[in-house]
């Protein structure tokens, strides 16, 4: 009893304690994984506050971006062409989408669309499959997968790019957002439907901005792991990691979504690494689904959520 | 100490002087359409030049007054500036006075013209030109919703700004003539004080009693054209007056106006001034805005804030009272600073502030030490309109809860043989325009009667007790004042209430209300029993506790003040029951209604003036379900000695 | 008391209009002409169909039989945003603001027809996107210290009390420079105070701007204080229409309306 006390309670904190830039280096390996949960979570944010469906298909889209990008890499396109044309695919499919699946279904319940999003889900992974191949596909975006030290702390050259893109890409937004008339425009749609109309904003051209933006949002998020772990099928598996953390920031709010997941990626590193011996390791598996829980239960409303308050 | 030579006798002298000296510095900004725009003082001189000569062109005589009404606004401190340039005499008014008021004054002052801030103001004012006749013209700033209007002698600024050019071209040496014939003697201002009583008087302050008291301000607290304020206080007031006008002038500092009255607290944060100046109400209010604040923080925050505000309180308290500070809560305060206090201070646009004020009424004990403990320089002044402003003011330093401080350099304070206090200083005014009778009763050989009774003590503090007319005298005539004695009763945490009775009486005695909630916890930390307030309140021991209280207050008569020494409590009681308002015993604002306690309790104000120790008294009280029952008890009393 | 109509074209006509909700006949074959410049009240009982011809006017419904034209141009089929790219803009019954907004934002929002520029400039706040979001900004500056909200400028609009809330929305309407300006009951549930301050306001907007107005309301001292044209409906059909003194002394109105509303 006293050891598993000792290793819950005392353990640890001596280790990290006892090698500080280890502990450095594990924060920073959290940081990065949290980073792409945000991106990922934030794909979910932006269409869910704009639209209000929520898109089951986030997943895939980053597969779907990621598979293009290899695709074209591999028929021997250049990186920065090849990124502007999946920027310019992904654009497209969000005009197909607004097209097809959103426009006939205005004004239907939230549930429709969600099932709408759940057949576009498996439209984009088989049609991904057939037109690039199901085999695992390694994507070099020419940023080696090495590391080097800074003050005795080894980072990851691949991880440390892979965060600052989305720290810069996570502030483009919010100043899009906050900022920009198009981002006011969102937000208004986001808040008053028949308001947003009244004033002249043309919804059509609101939902295509916002999933646009979902996709290149993707794109990022897709380079980044694919980069990392190889593109294939389990990278829209990722989605399901970005559920906890939309529980935990809230479904509305983009600062929630990254600092949701920068705390499940920073609190499943650290947990896996000190606490994992524990009780036999693999705490990365569920150590999101189980804070996400504790979550539901105290602050449904998620960390930066608008109260829910009961109508009567 | 510099005296006014004669170049540099007037505002607009001082003006034009500032105008080359500080040519490029900013000596007024203005909140307008979200951004602060900013008017050197060459723009206030040059702006103010043109408004001038447009007046000129209307025919505006030396002697002539002009009615300023609006919000604060630079275009009316201009406006006040060419009216003085010319000889004129501004009359600023209250932007909120209804019609009638205004009436009253605009006809008493005998203005020909009246500057206004927009159409609300010009729509007054045209009505009370319906009965005066004599105002002439109407100038007014913001031109909305005055485009249909076509009155007669009711223009814009920007048009009088325009025959100003135009007239300049004809008289080129008009503007600098008139002010050069500007003299020191001249009346600079009429403020209209709004007694409680009777008609408001128009006190004439001359150019030498504001340039003279702003300078001996000035020097005593160290302003210079650094100095940021913000105006936002009713141009009327003789207090902005002296502030965001003489003040600004005579130093060089700059004023910033608000960009509406709803506005204040936020531009006052962007401001962040450095002088700043606020009756009481005011300080309530961003007390109010504070607690709220506060009291909607989490609640981690929300402990951290009253654990320090509650140290720094403490330590202020005693700091003010003179005692030695406490070793733990000293070490603490600079971590209070970090977390606490210098946050709140950010949040309210404090953090620069190097002097503030209150004046006009006293201070609640609480809010004043509230703003204190929070590191803000803020301290009582004493003044009146009569006296230019400043009289006493607390000094850095030596700043006390329960004096006004010491008179400014160059003030005379004395208190007359009525106790009444007494002052002569340059600022003393010209006296009430047309009103010789209450001018004569006012001043006498150049002493100003303030009115409130008060006294200076052995520091040389001057302590207001009283409005004079409040005072009382024993039989033998000693002096007595009420309200004096039971706040200083009152400053106790034991003594909820107090009723001190005594004119036409041969000694001071009070009668006691305990809180049952201080009281009961002492007595229960010694173990005392009891049963109910009545049961409490008879207790030898919380007499003895009492006793001790009243002896405080005696010895602090006794050391603090000559004029009020013989009034020290000779005999007290504690009710029995405590004063309420459903029994008309206190107003619901829990002020004291002397008149029914003395008719109530006539028995025992008898036995208090007798020689018996107990007496038996029956009550009515009325219960909260609105019955009346009777309470029986028997009430002891006890000298003091 | 006629307004500058005699001098100037009809902003607005409404020819015959019908509008049909199932068995419900809302509007019967409704016509008024509004002349530019006019501030025209539209008055009725309740259920006489006023809210929905205004919602027919900014193309929320859509009449089946009869037309309405819009500075000469027949418009009758249009939907929300087309009309508000005409320049016809509108308040609602019930305050429809965006909530989570700030009032700065809101009333911003209100300019998104006079915004142009790139996407990606937008995105980067850069370039000329800046330089038009700061023009914009000084625009909607003008019409905060118009409607005098300065002191709630980044307060989030649902936190305001409902007067102030009315008044941002009409603020929002304003920042779109409107030739048409639609009120659906402007003074609803407010305060002797915020009634004469909302007055003040429509008639500065009429007098400063030139802009028409229309709108909606049901305090007849307001009606016929403000307005120079007063169109009476009573269920669906229009009964009167012509000067306030007009529709005051009509017998039908009276029976109809005024009976029915001052009970």
């Amino acid at each position: 009893m006293a050891e598993v006390l000792w290793g819950i309670f005392v353990g640890p904190f001596k280790d990290i304690a006892g090698s500080p830039t280890f502990f450095v280096e594990v924060l920073i390996g959290g940081v990065a994984a949290g980073l792409m949960y945000s991106l990922v979570a934030l794909g979910f944010v932006l269409i869910f506050k704009a639209s209000g469906v929520f898109n089951f298909a986030q997943g895939v889209m980053v597969l779907f971006a990621a598979l293009t990008l290899v695709g074209l890499l591999e028929r021997g396109v250049p990186v920065p062409v090849a990124l502007g044309l999946t920027a310019l695919v992904m654009i497209a499919l969000a005009f197909g989408i607004e097209r097809v699946v959103l426009r006939p279904l205005v004004n239907q319940p939230a549930i429709i669309l969600f099932m709408a999003t759940i057949g576009l889900n498996f439209f984009l992974e088989g049609f991904g499959e057939m037109v690039w191949g199901s085999n695992v596909k390694r994507l070099d975006i020419g940023i080696p997968d090495e590391s080097f030290k800074v003050a005795g702390v080894l980072v990851n050259k691949l991880e440390l790019t892979a965060a600052l893109t989305a720290a810069v890409l996570v502030a483009i937004l919010a100043v899009f957002f906050q900022r920009t008339r198009i981002g006011r425009a969102l937000r208004a749609v986001a808040d008053d439907h028949e308001a947003a109309l009244s004033i002249g904003i043309p919804l059509k051209t609101i939902w295509v901005v916002v999933w646009s933006v979902a996709g290149i949002v993707a794109i990022v998020a897709g380079v980044m792991w694919g980069a990392k772990s190889g593109v294939q099928f389990s990278l829209s598996l990722v989605a399901l990691k970005a559920l906890p953390v939309l529980i935990l920031g809230g479904f509305e709010s983009v600062p929630g979504a990254i600092v949701g997941g920068l705390i499940i990626g920073v609190g499943e590193k650290v947990g896996e690494v000190y606490w994992g011996p524990l009780v036999g390791g693999a705490i990365e598996n569920w150590f999101a689904y189980v804070l996400a829980l504790a979550f539901l239960l105290v602050r449904p409303q998620g960390l930066f959520g608008e109260k829910i308050i009961e109508r009567v | 100490m510099s005296r006014i030579g004669p170049a540099l006798d007037t505002f607009p002298k001082l003006a034009r002087a500032n105008a080359e000296r500080l040519a490029h510095r900013v000596a007024i900004r203005e909140k307008d359409l979200g951004i602060w725009q900013s008017y050197t003082w060459r723009d206030y001189f040059e702006r103010s030049r043109r408004i001038a000569l447009g007046l000129a062109s209307l025919g505006f005589a030396r002697g002539d007054k002009t009615a300023i009404v609006g919000d604060n606004r630079p275009e009316l401190y201009w406006a006040a500036l060419a009216t003085q340039a010319l000889g004129g005499v501004p009359v600023p008014l209250y932007q909120d006075s209804i019609e009638k008021e205004l009436t009253y004054i605009v006809d008493h002052a005998e203005a020909r013209f009246a500057v206004a801030e927009d159409q609300e103001q010009v729509d007054k004012l045209l009505q009370v030109r319906a009965h005066c006749p004599r105002l002439e013209c109407i100038v007014y700033d913001d031109p909305r919703g005055l485009r249909g209007y076509s009155e007669p002698g009711l223009l814009s600024l920007a048009e009088l700004e325009e025959r100003g050019e135009k007239f300049a071209l004809g008289h080129p040496r008009y503007f600098d003539d008139e002010v050069a014939r500007g003299r020191g003697e001249d009346t600079a201002v009429i403020c209209y004080t709004s007694g409680t009583t009777g008609a408001p008087k128009g006190a004439m302050l001359s150019y030498r009693n504001l340039v003279e008291m702003a300078r001996i301000a000035g020097e005593r607290e160290g302003l210079h054209p650094d100095d940021e304020v913000l105006a936002y206080l009713p141009m009327a007031w003789v207090g902005d007056h002296m502030l965001s006008y003489a003040q600004a002038i005579v130093t060089g500092f700059a004023i910033n106006c608000p960009e509406s009255a709803d506005t204040v607290l936020h531009d006052l944060k962007e401001i962040g001034p450095t002088y700043f100046f606020a009756p009481p109400r005011i300080w309530e209010n961003l007390l109010t805005n504070v607690l709220i604040r506060i009291e909607d923080a989490a609640r981690p925050k929300r402990a951290l804030v009253h654990f320090f505000m509650r140290l720094a309180q403490s330590l202020e308290r005693r700091r003010l009272s003179g005692q030695p500070l406490p070793r733990l809560p000293r070490l603490l305060a600079p971590l209070g600073r970090l977390l606490v206090y210098g946050p709140l201070r950010d949040n309210l646009g404090m953090r620069r502030i190097r002097v503030a004020y209150t004046a006009g009424e006293a201070i609640g004990p609480d809010i004043f030490v509230f703003f204190r403990a929070l590191g803000i320089n803020v301290k009582q002044l004493y003044g009146m309109t009569e006296a230019s402003v400043f009289v006493a003011v607390q000094k850095d330093g030596d700043v006390r809860l329960d004096t006004v401080g010491t008179p400014m350099p160059q003030v005379e304070v004395k208190i007359s043989e009525a106790g009444e206090v007494l002052f002569r200083s340059p600022g003393v005014f010209q006296g009430y325009f047309k009103n010789p009778e209450a001018t004569r009763q006012t001043v006498e050989d150049g002493w100003i009667h303030s009115g409130d009774a008060g006294f200076l003590d052995a520091g040389g503090h001057l302590k207001i007790i009283d409005r004079a007319k409040d005072l009382g005298r024993l039989a033998d005539g000693t002096m007595f004042a009420p309200k004096y004695l039971e706040n200083k009763l009152k400053f106790s945490p034991f003594v909820k209430e107090a009723v001190t009775l005594g004119p036409d009486r041969p000694y001071v005695t009070a009668l006691i209300n305990i809180d049952l909630a201080a009281v009961g916890n002492w007595a229960e930390r010694r173990g005392i029993a009891y049963t109910s307030y009545t049961d409490l309140s008879q207790k030898p021991e919380v007499y003895d506790l009492i006793a001790q209280e009243v002896m405080r207050v005696n010895r602090s008569l006794a050391a603090e003040d000559e004029v009020l020494r013989g009034a020290r409590i000779r005999k007290f009681l504690i009710l029995h029951k405590e004063l309420d308002p459903d029994d008309e015993e206190i107003t619901r604002t829990r002020k004291v209604r002397r008149g029914h306690i003395g008719q109530k309790y006539a028995t025992l104000i008898e036995a208090l003036y007798g020689a018996r120790e107990r007496v038996e008294i029956e009550a009515r009280v009325t219960y909260e379900d609105g019955r009346t029952g009777t309470v029986r008890a028997d009430v002891a009393i006890r000298e003091v000695v | 008391m006629r307004g500058p109509a005699g001098a100037s074209e009809p902003l607005l006509e409404v020819d015959g209009v019908s509008v049909r909700f199932g068995a419900l006949l809302a509007l019967n074959r409704v016509s008024l002409c509004i002349p530019r410049g006019e501030i025209c009240a539209i008055i009725g009982p309740n259920g006489a169909g006023k809210t929905t011809l205004l919602n027919c006017i900014s193309g929320f419904y859509h009449p089946y039989e009869g037309r309405i034209a819009f500075a000469g141009r027949e418009r009758t089929r249009w939907r929300p945003p087309d009309v508000a790219e005409l320049g016809i803009a509108r308040t609602f019954q019930n305050v429809a603001l965006f909530r989570g907004m700030t009032v700065l934002d809101n009333i911003m929002t209100g300019r998104v027809l006079k915004m142009r520029g790139s996407f990606l400039l937008d995105a980067l706040w850069w370039g000329p996107a800046r330089r038009q979001e700061l023009a914009h900004r000084a625009f909607v500056e003008r019409i905060i210290d118009f409607l005098e909200i300065q002191a709630i400028r980044k307060t989030p609009a649902g936190r305001l009390p409902y007067g102030l809330q009315k008044r941002v929305e009409l603020a929002r309407a304003l920042a779109a420079e409107p030739e048409l300006l639609l009120l659906d009951e402007p003074m609803a549930g407010m305060n002797v105070e915020e009634k004469e301050d909302m007055c003040r306001f429509i008639l500065d907007v009429s007098g400063e701007f030139g802009t028409t107005i229309a709108l909606i309301e049901h305090d007849m001292g307001v009606v016929m204080d403000i307005s120079n044209h007063v169109v009476v409906l009573d269920y669906g059909r229009k009964i009167a229409d012509g000067t306030p003194e007009h529709v005051r002394k009509d017998d039908t109105v009276r029976d109809a309306y005024l009976g029915v509303a001052h009970d």
